[in-house]
C-alpha cells in the first residue's frame, strides 16, 4: 500500500523522538528512582541485612549436652573437669558442651525421656548419651555383645539441630582417630597405614571460578532486570500517553509511525539496558563486600568481581534482548488503553519470558545446536560460552544465535509496529464489554470467513484442549481398538470438532472458511508427487532433529507398545487411521480455519507462520513439533500459492501414509522398489540415499510448480481491511 | 483547499455491530473561510476531523487538502495542518517553549526559523509568562494556548479545531473564538467542530449540520434559515435533526 511504502524512518526525526522520550522520562522522579535510586538503595539495604543474619548465625552457638560422662573411658579422656579436652577445642568451634552424669539424670526419669524434653523445650540442640555399659570395641574384647554406640537425640525441627549435630560429629570424629591412633601405636604399626593417600583440594585459578559463577548468575540477573527496566517505560510511553491524550497529538504530528515507535523503542530499550547494569553493578559491589566481610562463601571458589573480559561479552549480548524485550513490551502495552490495562497484560509477558532466562540456569544446559536455536536461552549460553573461554564453541554457533535473536527482534519490532498502525488498537473506546453484547455481536456480524482474532481463538482452543486431552490418557492402548479410540478422540474430538462449530456458529461460509476450492487442474497431481518425493528429506529431517534432540528412552520405551500396535495392524486400517484421518482434520483446522482468519489484513506472511507454529505445537512430543512445523511452513505456502486447501490434504496424506508404511514396503514385493526403499541392518526400511537426492530434486521442481501459482482471491483477502466486508460476500457488499 | 467527497467510516463496534459513524460525507472548504461542523455528540465530526488528519483512515471515499489525498500521501497532508482538539493534550513534563520547539522540529523547521518562529507566536498569543512553565502546571487557558501556538507553529494553509472550547472557560473561549477570526483574516482555511450553536453562528462562514453521521444540510447561515423557513438556528436544528430520526431517507433524498 502506498502509505507503508513511505513509511521509511528518518533518522533525524526518530532522534528527536528518542531525546524527547527520554527527557520526559528522566524528568519523571518515579522512573529515576526506579531505575537509577532505588538499585543503589536496594542492594546495599538487602546487604546489610545479609549481614545482620550472618552475624546472628555466627552468634548463635550450637548447644550440646552429653550425658553420662562417666561412662566414657579414662583414657584418652574427652572431658576434662567439665570441659572438653584441650585437643578438641578446634573442633568444638563455638559450640557449648554441657556435661551431666547418668546417674544423675536418671534419678526421676528415664535418661532418653530426659533427653528427649531437653531437645525438645530447646534447651540443647543436641543430646549425646553414653550409657552406662558403654565400653570401646577392640579385637581382643571378651565381652561378646559389647554396647559400644553412642545415642544422639536431636529434634530435626529446630534451626540448630544441623550444626550442633555436625559439631558433635567432628568432636566425635576426632576422639575415634585419638583411639585409633594409640591402639595403632601400641601394636607397633604407623599411624600412616590408616591414610595411605591424601586428597588435596586446589580450584583452578580463581578468575576461572568467578568466570563460572558469574557466568552463570550475572546473566540471569540482567535479563531479568532488562525485562522490568523495559515494562514500565513501555507502559508509560505508550499506554500513559493513551491514558493522557498525547498520543493522538504526536499521531497528527508529521511523525511517520515507525518513526513513533523507532524513537519509543530506542528510549524503552535505554531504560532497560540502564536498569539492567545499574543492578548489576550494584549487586556486584554490595556482594563483593559482603561476602569479604563476612568471609562467607556460597560457591566454594573466591567471589570476587567477575573479569573484565565477561562483562565485555555480556554488555554486548545485553543491547539486542533488551531491545527484544522492550519490542515486546512495547507492542503489548500498546493494547492496552490505560498504565493500569498495560499492568495486567505485562504480567502474562513476563511468565511468558521468565522461562527462556531460567532455561540457562538448570544443570546440564550447554551451547549446542538445540539450544542455540532456542530465543533469549540461546543468547544466554553464547555468553556463558564466551565468559567461559570455549571460543570455538561460541563462533560455531554464533550464527545461529545471531539469527534467532535478530530474527525475534524484527518480528517483535514488526509486531510493535502493526499495533501502531492499527486503528482499533490505538483508538478502541472504551465501551464496556458485555458477554450477551458480544456473543450477539459474534452472531449478528458474522462473516463469510473467521477474523484473525477468531483464528487465534480457534487455535488456542485446539492446544489448549489437547494438552488436556493428553493428560487424560492414561496409558498406551493394548490393542487395536484402543490404538484407533487414542487417534480417532483427539483428531475428530479436539482438532476437527472446535474449527467445525466455530465455523459453523462464527461465519457464513464453510466452503470459504476451510478454503474448499479447486485449485489449477494440474496442482493436484503435482501435490501428491511433491508429498511423494518430499518424504526422503522429510525422513532425513526428522532423522537430523532427533540426532539434535535426542529422543529419552524412557519416551522411546513408552511408545514401543504403539508401535508394536502399528507394525501388526492391517496396512488399511493404519492408514486410514494415521493418514486419512490426521490429514483431514489437521488440514481443516489449521490451513482451513485458522489459515482463512490469519490471511485477512495483509496477514500473508502470519497465515503461513502463526498456523505452522501452531500445527507444530498441536504435537505432543518436542521432535514431532519441530518436524510438523517445517511441514507446515511448506504447507502454509503451499496453502498460500493454490488459495485451496486441497493440495496441503494431498500432501499431507501421502506423506503420512508414507510414514507408516514405508516399513512394509520391502515387504509386499513390489517389483523396482528396491531401488528406492532398502531395508537396514537393524530391520528398519530406509531410502536408498540416491533416491532421497533424485526425490529432493524432483520434490523442488514441484515447488517451482507452485510457486508460478497465484491465488487471486487470497490476495484480494489479504489487501482487504479487517473492518470492510469481505471482498467475495455478496451479502456485505458496500452499498453503492 | 479542502476537498470532503464521499467520505465513509465504519467501524465493528460490540453493541451495533458494524457501524457507520460517518455515511457518504461531502463538503469543501476554500481558504479564508471558517466551517462550521455542527452537530450533537457522537454525529461523526469527531471521526471526519480524525480522517482529515490523517489519524484514521477512511473505509471509502477520498478527502483531498492542498491537493494531496488524506490516505496516499499522509505526510504531506500532515505537513499542511494543524490539528486543535480537546483530545490532544500537552506532555506534562515539558515547558510551553518546549513543547512548541519539538513540534516545530518535527516539522522539519530549521533552528533559525523556529526561533524566529517562536518568538512570533509566543508574542502574538501572549504566552512569554508561562514560557518555561511544565504543562502540569498550567491552567487550561494556557495549556489551550500551548496547543493553539503548537498547531500553528509550522504556519499551515489549514487548520482543524475539533470541540477546541469544550471545556474551556468563557474568557479563553472567546480568546480563541478571536484567533480562529484572525487566522481566517489571514487567509487560512479552517474547520471548526462545535455542538455550541452560538459560536457557529458567530463564527462560521459556511455551517454544515452533522446528525449520525450524515451531514444534514449545509450552507451559510442565511441559506439556511431561508431554506428552511426558520429564524431561529437553535429550532432550525432541532428541526432538522427530529425530522431525521422520524423520516431518515427523506432527508438523504433532500441533501443529496
Amino acid at each position: 500500500m502506498s502509505r507503508s511504502e513511505t513509511d521509511r524512518p528518518r533518522p533525524k526525526t526518530v532522534a528527536m523522538i528518542y531525546l524527547r522520550e527520554m527527557r520526559d522520562q528522566l524528568r519523571d522522579r518515579r522512573t529515576l528512582f526506579t531505575i537509577v535510586v532505588l538499585p543503589m538503595l536496594l542492594y546495599p539495604l538487602v546487604g546489610t541485612l545479609l549481614l545482620q543474619i550472618a552475624q546472628f548465625t555466627q552468634q548463635h552457638a550450637p548447644r550440646i549436652c552429653i550425658i553420662g560422662t562417666e561412662n566414657l573411658p579414662a583414657e584418652p579422656a574427652l572431658v576434662v573437669e567439665d570441659q572438653l579436652a584441650g585437643d578438641y577445642d578446634e573442633a568444638q568451634g563455638n559450640a557449648k558442651f554441657d556435661f551431666y552424669e547418668w546417674r544423675q539424670m536418671s534419678r526421676d526419669a528415664a535418661v532418653s525421656e530426659v533427653a528427649r524434653r531437653f531437645v525438645q523445650r530447646e534447651t540443647y540442640d543436641a543430646v549425646l548419651l553414653v550409657p552406662p555399659d558403654f565400653t570401646l570395641q577392640s579385637s581382643d574384647s571378651e565381652n561378646k555383645q559389647p554396647v559400644n554406640s553412642l545415642h544422639l537425640v536431636t529434634n530435626p525441627g529446630s534451626d540448630g539441630a544441623a550444626v550442633a549435630t555436625d559439631r558433635i560429629y567432628t568432636v566425635l570424629g576426632t576422639y575415634r582417630d585419638t583411639i585409633v591412633s594409640r591402639r595403632l601405636l601400641k601394636s607397633g604399626i604407623a599411624q600412616e597405614v590408616l591414610t595411605p593417600f591424601s586428597v588435596k583440594k586446589s580450584a583452578t585459578d580463581s578468575e576461572g571460578g568467578n568466570a563460572m559463577l558469574w557466568s552463570k548468575l550475572l546473566p540471569f540477573v540482567m535479563l531479568v532486570w532488562a525485562m522490568t527496566g523495559a515494562f514500565y517505560p513501555a507502559i508509560d510511553l505508550v499506554a500513559g500517553e493513551k491514558e493522557r491524550g498525547t498520543l493522538e497529538t504526536l499521531l497528527c504530528s508529521p511523525a511517520l509511525r515507525s518513526e513513533i515507535v523507532w524513537g519509543k523503542l530506542a528510549a524503552v530499550t535505554t531504560f532497560s539496558t540502564l536498569t539492567a547494569l545499574l543492578n548489576v553493578f550494584s549487586m556486584m559491589i554490595t556482594s563483593t563486600l559482603i561476602f569479604k566481610q563476612i568471609g562467607l562463601d556460597p560457591t566454594g571458589g573466591s567471589f570476587g568481581p567477575p573479569p573484565v573480559a565477561s562483562l565485555l561479552w555480556l554488555l554486548l549480548a545485553l543491547l539486542p534482548l533488551s531491545a527484544l524485550f522492550s519490542a515486546l513490551a512495547l507492542a503489548v502495552a500498546a493494547m492496552a488503553r490505560s498504565s493500569k490495562e498495560g499492568q495486567y497484560y505485562l504480567m502474562p509477558l513476563m511468565m511468558v519470558s521468565l522461562p527462556l532466562v531460567l532455561l540457562p540456569m538448570m544443570p546440564g544446559m550447554d551451547l549446542s545446536m538445540g539450544t542455540a536455536l532456542i530465543p533469549v536461552s540461546g543468547m544466554f549460553l553464547l555468553v556463558r560460552a564466551l565468559v567461559e573461554a570455549q571460543y570455538l564453541q561460541a563462533l560455531m554457533h554464533l550464527p545461529l544465535v545471531v539469527g534467532v535473536t535478530f530474527g525475534c527482534l524484527w518480528l517483535a519490532t514488526r509486531w510493535a509496529q502493526r499495533q501502531f498502525e492499527d486503528e482499533s488498537v490505538l483508538f478502541g473506546d472504551g465501551d464496556q464489554w458485555e458477554l450477551r453484547s458480544w456473543v450477539r455481536h459474534l452472531w449478528r456480524d458474522r462473516q463469510a470467513v473467521p477474523t484473525p482474532a477468531q483464528a487465534f481463538g480457534c487455535g488456542a482452543v485446539i492446544l489448549v484442549g489437547l494438552f488436556f486431552g493428553k493428560l487424560m490418557v492414561s496409558g498406551m492402548p493394548s490393542d487395536l481398538a484402543g490404538l484407533t479410540r487414542l487417534i480417532l478422540t483427539p483428531q475428530i474430538g479436539l482438532i476437527l470438532a472446535p474449527a467445525l462449530l466455530m465455523a459453523i456458529v462464527m461465519t457464513t461460509s464453510l466452503r470459504q472458511t476451510f478454503r474448499f476450492r479447486m485449485p489449477a487442474l494440474p496442482a493436484l497431481p503435482i501435490a501428491l508427487l511433491l508429498g511423494f518425493t518430499l518424504h526422503p528429506s522429510y525422513m532425513t529431517l526428522g532423522q537430523w532433529i532427533s540426532d539434535v534432540y535426542p529422543i529419552s528412552e524412557q519416551t522411546q520405551a513408552a511408545l514401543q507398545p504403539m508401535s508394536d500396535l502399528i507394525a501388526t495392524a492391517p496396512l488399511w486400517h493404519i492408514v486410514l487411521l494415521l493418514a486419512l484421518v490426521p490429514a483431514v482434520c489437521e488440514e481443516l483446522a489449521f490451513r482451513g480455519f485458522i489459515f482463512s482468519g490469519l490471511i485477512r489484513g495483509g496477514g500473508r506472511m502470519r497465515a503461513v507462520v502463526v498456523s505452522a507454529i501452531m500445527f507444530g505445537v498441536s504435537h505432543g512430543l518436542l521432535q514431532q513439533s519441530i518436524a510438523a512445523t517445517v511441514m507446515g511452513l511448506m504447507l502454509g505456502w503451499v496453502a498460500l500459492r493454490t488459495g485451496s486447501v486441497i493440495p496441503c490434504l494431498i500432501i499431507h496424506f501421502t506423506n503420512n501414509a508414507l510414514s507408516v508404511t514405508l516399513s512394509k514396503i520391502p515387504e509386499m514385493g513390489i517389483t523396482g522398489s528396491e531401488l528406492l526403499v532398502a531395508t537396514a541392518a537393524d530391520g528398519s526400511a530406509m531410502y536408498q540415499p540416491i533416491w532421497v537426492l533424485m526425490a529432493s530434486g524432483l520434490a523442488l521442481t514441484c515447488l517451482a510448480y507452485f510457486y508460478t501459482l497465484q491465488s487471486n482471491e487470497d490476495a484480494e483477502v489479504a489487501e482487504a481491511e479487517i473492518g470492510e466486508p469481505y471482498p467475495s460476500d455478496p451479502g456485505l457488499q458496500p452499498v453503492a | 483547499m479542502i476537498h470532503v467527497e464521499n467520505l465513509v467510516k465504519t467501524y465493528d463496534d460490540l453493541k451495533r455491530g458494524r457501524f457507520v459513524a460517518v455515511d457518504h460525507v461531502s463538503f469543501h472548504v476554500a481558504p479564508g473561510e471558517i466551517f462550521g461542523l455542527l452537530g450533537p455528540n457522537g454525529a461523526g465530526k469527531t471521526t471526519v476531523l480524525r480522517i482529515l488528519s490523517t489519524v484514521l483512515r477512511p473505509t471509502s471515499g477520498t478527502a483531498r487538502i492542498h491537493g494531496f489525498d488524506v490516505d496516499e500521501e499522509p505526510a504531506e497532508v500532515r505537513g499542511r495542518i494543524g490539528f486543535v482538539s480537546n483530545n490532544t493534550a500537552l506532555y506534562d513534563r515539558m515547558t510551553a517553549w518546549e513543547t512548541v520547539q519539538y513540534f516545530g522540529r518535527l516539522h522539519g523547521m530549521t533552528s533559525e526559523a523556529l526561533d524566529a518562529r517562536l518568538e512570533e507566536l509566543f508574542d502574538q498569543l501572549r504566552m512569554n509568562d508561562f514560557r518555561d512553565v511544565p504543562a502540569a502546571k498550567m491552567s487550561t487557558g494556557m495549556k489551550q494556548k500551548v496547543s493553539i501556538a503548537r498547531a500553528l507553529v509550522h504556519d499551515p494553509p489549514v487548520l482543524i479545531f475539533d470541540e477546541a472550547t469544550l471545556g474551556l472557560d468563557v474568557m479563553v473561549a472567546r480568546n480563541l473564538l478571536q484567533v480562529v477570526r484572525n487566522l481566517r483574516e489571514a487567509g487560512k482555511c479552517l474547520i471548526f467542530s462545535t455542538h455550541i450553536m452560538r459560536e457557529v453562528e458567530r463564527l462560521c462562514d459556511r455551517i454544515a449540520i452533522m446528525h449520525r453521521g450524515k451531514i444534514l444540510d449545509t450552507g451559510t447561515l442565511e441559506a439556511l434559515r431561508e431554506r428552511h423557513d426558520e429564524h431561529d438556528f437553535e429550532d432550525l436544528f432541532f428541526g432538522l435533526l427530529s425530522r431525521h430520526e422520524h423520516s431518515p431517507n427523506d432527508f438523504s433524498e433532500t441533501t443529496s
